[in-house]
């Protein structure tokens, strides 16, 4: 008895430090986020100085970033990345990878251990409030594959009798759907392998998701096309910059305003997503310029 | 005291409590050199405490115990030193484990006394011979009898040239039959005249080999008298009481 | 057509590249065993013999890796202390003193339930025997205790090694990050991959572990009676 008292005050206590802890740590978060990490990060000149850029990137989510079998870092982020750091820097060499994952984007900007996130970030505003976000270099809408035999071109073929959409649950593609037509009967699945495998036996007339996902499956499964590329919410990926960081987001703008003369964001797209994605959606996910078309 | 050149080991009004708990009561004792005193009692009389307080493993509340009339209680007392001179052997079985034999005796000698290592591994030697395990000196205690282990636990206190043995019922968790190659070795030294205080509850033992019988009950010494006298006429209740229980 | 998936392990640098990654869980493990068992050592004897107040905290220290995951361990120090304390570390640094600190911590509670499982009349013996408390506890106490302790400690490894495939949380790529790479991009041209790489990180790890295993159930045999 004597023995569990003392290893529950134990516990207790522990629990007590790690409250105030945690506290202290989202104190600084909210209290401080531009105040005390303003001068943290290093200007354009010190970044010139150091002649070194580190920029966040993906390792293992292909095509945007991730290393290829010889240890290099690939993909249509990296690409961009790879031109940001020779136009700011003078060589391509000189960005330095930080291999980051999903969770972890926000917390590395924040506690300044990159320059850069270029990690397929989707811009949101509860992501805003903590980090910020230059232009951005691409876009993701839904998209519908449908059939060649039967294909849908317009949302509305879908509102007739008999007609089924596919989409899986908890996706984006299903909200917009129950939210905004109502009158469109949804097929819902868990899994994407069940998804597919629908529509392949003709259970529903097409599949809504990001678009993404549908032109990159549609690539590789001969007999559908997608036929809505873009339509619905549109969301942006951007780079991002530690909140406060406004030399760097500044030139970032800049930079892709720059790139777009040359339509360089048509080419990171053409090396490196075109084998996943088609030449024929370039224009559905690009954005040249750092602004919407 | 007319002998009192030849006191080794003095106890004036010690007392000694556990919290509020009485467990040692007025005690007075003196033990000579040479002399051999065995304490007997009912479990629980305090005659191990005693034994304990005498080596500085228990401290006491009031009192005094002197060894060579030096007070072991008043101001600082190096136990360290004093324990080299008074030899202790406890009831368990209690060598190290992870130690031959050899090096079990040797420890101390080696490390708490840096002697030699030649003159240490001999007087180890001869001591083995004498208790008749020298055989048995690169064997592990778990290769060892409880009867072998407690020799050569008495063996290596007396490696330590202690002027003064205390015995702690060594025999008391030993199967019977291994009880009497104790009894010798123990019995051996007394007629070297070694210095010995002796707890135990082996009757027959107690009476041949003790100058002395002190009889201890309820934190008292009850009685300090000659084995021939307690055992045939004891002067107090308890210590009839206590006697009968050991007649059958 | 559909491949084996075998030969991505071969293909361009990847062999390599998986070996890399194995040297970098291997570096963090060791550094980490090794600056456990040095501190742990202490905090175990400190554990049984300090003052109440450091006994409490070391206790309240220990409890606090077992509560807290060591993911977020790992977060907390590379992404809010580090940054904090205006240092910048290398997530292999984090990593290594974050799994040093909780390797302390449970080698101290190993060391502290190995000496305190030893007979109380080991010490009153020593004692007996003139020994210091240093003697003492350098010929008595920790030569008994290193003999109980062992087993646990390569328990301990194995889990460490284990443990660090979570560091990728922190940027740090090791083994089963590579792993999940090359899966990653063969993931159309050779589904069965994952297979192959797995099975492979799997031998990687079983060719540390197996032996620090064996170790272990040799030791415990040979000092089972003691």
């Amino acid at each position: 008895m004597k023995k569990l008292v003392s290893r529950m005050s134990i516990i207790m206590a522990s629990v007590v430090l790690m409250v105030s802890f945690t506290a202290c740590g989202s104190n600084k978060d909210s209290g401080g986020g531009t105040k005390s990490s303003s001068g943290k990060f290093a200007s354009i000149e010190e970044l010139k100085q150091k002649g070194k850029i580190r920029i966040g990137v993906f390792a293992d989510k292909p095509p945007f970033g991730y290393v290829d079998s010889s240890g290099k870092n690939q993909g249509f982020d990296v690409y961009i990345a790879r031109r940001f750091a020779k136009d700011l820097l003078g060589d391509e060499s000189k960005v330095e990878f930080v291999l980051v994952d999903a969770a972890s984007r926000v917390a590395y900007l924040e506690s300044n251990k990159v320059d850069i996130i270029m990690a397929n970030f989707t811009v949101t505003d509860e992501r805003k409030q903590k980090v910020d976000f230059a232009n951005p270099y691409m876009k993701v809408s839904f998209g519908i594959v449908s059939p060649d035999k039967a294909p849908i071109t317009s949302i509305d073929q879908l509102k007739a009798d008999g007609k089924k959409l596919i989409v899986a649950k908890g996706t984006t593609a299903e909200t917009y759907f129950t939210k905004n037509n109502p009158d469109i009967k949804l097929l819902k699945f868990d899994q994407y392998t069940e998804v597919f495998a629908a529509l392949k036996d003709g259970r529903g007339a097409a599949i809504a998701n990001d678009n993404t996902e549908v032109i990159a499956w549609a690539k590789s499964n001969p007999g559908f096309t997608v036929t809505i590329p873009e339509f619905g919410g549109q969301d942006t990926i951007a780079p991002a910059v530690a909140k406060g960081n406004t030399a760097l987001k500044d030139w970032i703008n800049t930079e892709l305003e720059t790139l777009g003369k040359e339509k360089f964001i048509h080419q990171a797209y053409k090396e490196t997503l075109n084998k996943v994605y088609g030449e024929g959606f370039t224009d559905s996910l690009v954005i040249e310029g750092g602004k919407a078309q | 005291m007319e002998h009192s050149e030849n006191i080794l080991l003095e106890v004036k009004g010690l007392e000694k409590y556990y919290g509020d708990t009485p467990v040692l009561r007025q005690i007075n004792l003196t033990v000579h050199k040479g002399e051999v005193v065995v304490v007997l009692g009912p479990s629980g009389c305090g005659k191990s405490t005693l034994l304990r307080c005498m080596n500085g493993l228990e401290e006491i509340q009031h009192g005094d115990i002197s060894y060579q009339g030096h007070s072991l209680t008043k101001g600082k007392t190096v136990w360290r030193e004093i324990r080299q001179h008074i030899g202790m052997v406890f009831q368990n079985y209690e060598l190290f484990p992870h130690l031959t034999v050899m090096d079990n005796i040797l420890l101390g000698p080696l490390k708490v006394q840096r002697r030699e290592k030649q003159e240490a591994r001999a007087h180890a030697e001869e001591l083995l011979t004498r208790v008749g395990l020298l055989n048995r000196k690169s064997a592990y205690p778990r290769e060892l009898s409880g009867g072998q282990k407690q020799r050569i636990a008495i063996v290596r206190a007396l490696c330590m040239k202690p002027e003064m043995m205390l015995f702690d019922e060594v025999t008391a968790s030993l199967d019977p039959e291994m009880v009497r190659e104790v009894l010798d070795v123990i019995l051996g030294l007394a007629r070297q005249g070694m210095t010995m205080i002796i707890v135990t509850h082996e009757m027959g033992f107690a009476r041949s080999v003790g100058d002395r019988i002190v009889f201890m009950d309820q934190g008292f010494i009850c009685e300090e008298t000659t084995p021939e006298l307690f055992f045939t006429n004891p002067t107090t209740e308890r210590a009839k009481q206590f006697l009968d229980i050991f007649q059958y | 057509m559909q491949s084996l998936g075998v030969e991505v392990l071969f293909e361009g640098s990847n062999f390599e590249r998986l070996l890399g990654g194995l040297g970098v869980t291997i570096t963090i493990a060791f550094s980490s065993i090794i600056f456990s068992t040095l501190s742990g050592g202490i905090m175990g004897l400190l554990r049984t013999s300090a003052p109440a107040i450091i006994r409490l905290l070391l206790r309240v220290y220990l409890e606090m890796f077992r509560i807290i995951p060591i993911l977020v361990w790992l977060w907390v120090v590379h992404f809010g202390l580090t940054p904090a304390l205006q240092i910048e570390v290398s997530g292999e640094f984090t990593s290594i003193v974050v799994f040093s600190l909780w390797g302390a911590a449970e080698v101290g509670d190993l060391v502290r339930g190995a000496l305190e499982s030893l007979p109380r009349h080991q010490v009153e013996t020593g004692k007996a025997l003139g020994f210091s408390y240093m003697q003492l506890y350098r010929y008595i106490l920790i030569p008994q205790a290193v003999r109980r302790v062992l087993p646990g400690m390569i328990n301990l490894a194995t889990r460490m090694i284990k443990t660090t495939s979570l560091v990728v949380l922190i940027g740090v790529i090791e083994v089963v990050k590579i792993g999940q790479q090359i899966i990653e991009i063969g993931v159309i041209k050779a589904p069965n991959a994952s297979f192959w790489v797995y099975g492979f990180i799997f031998i990687l790890y079983f060719i540390i572990c197996y032996p620090l295993s064996r170790l272990a159930k040799k030791y415990e045999l040979k000092w089972h009676s003691l």
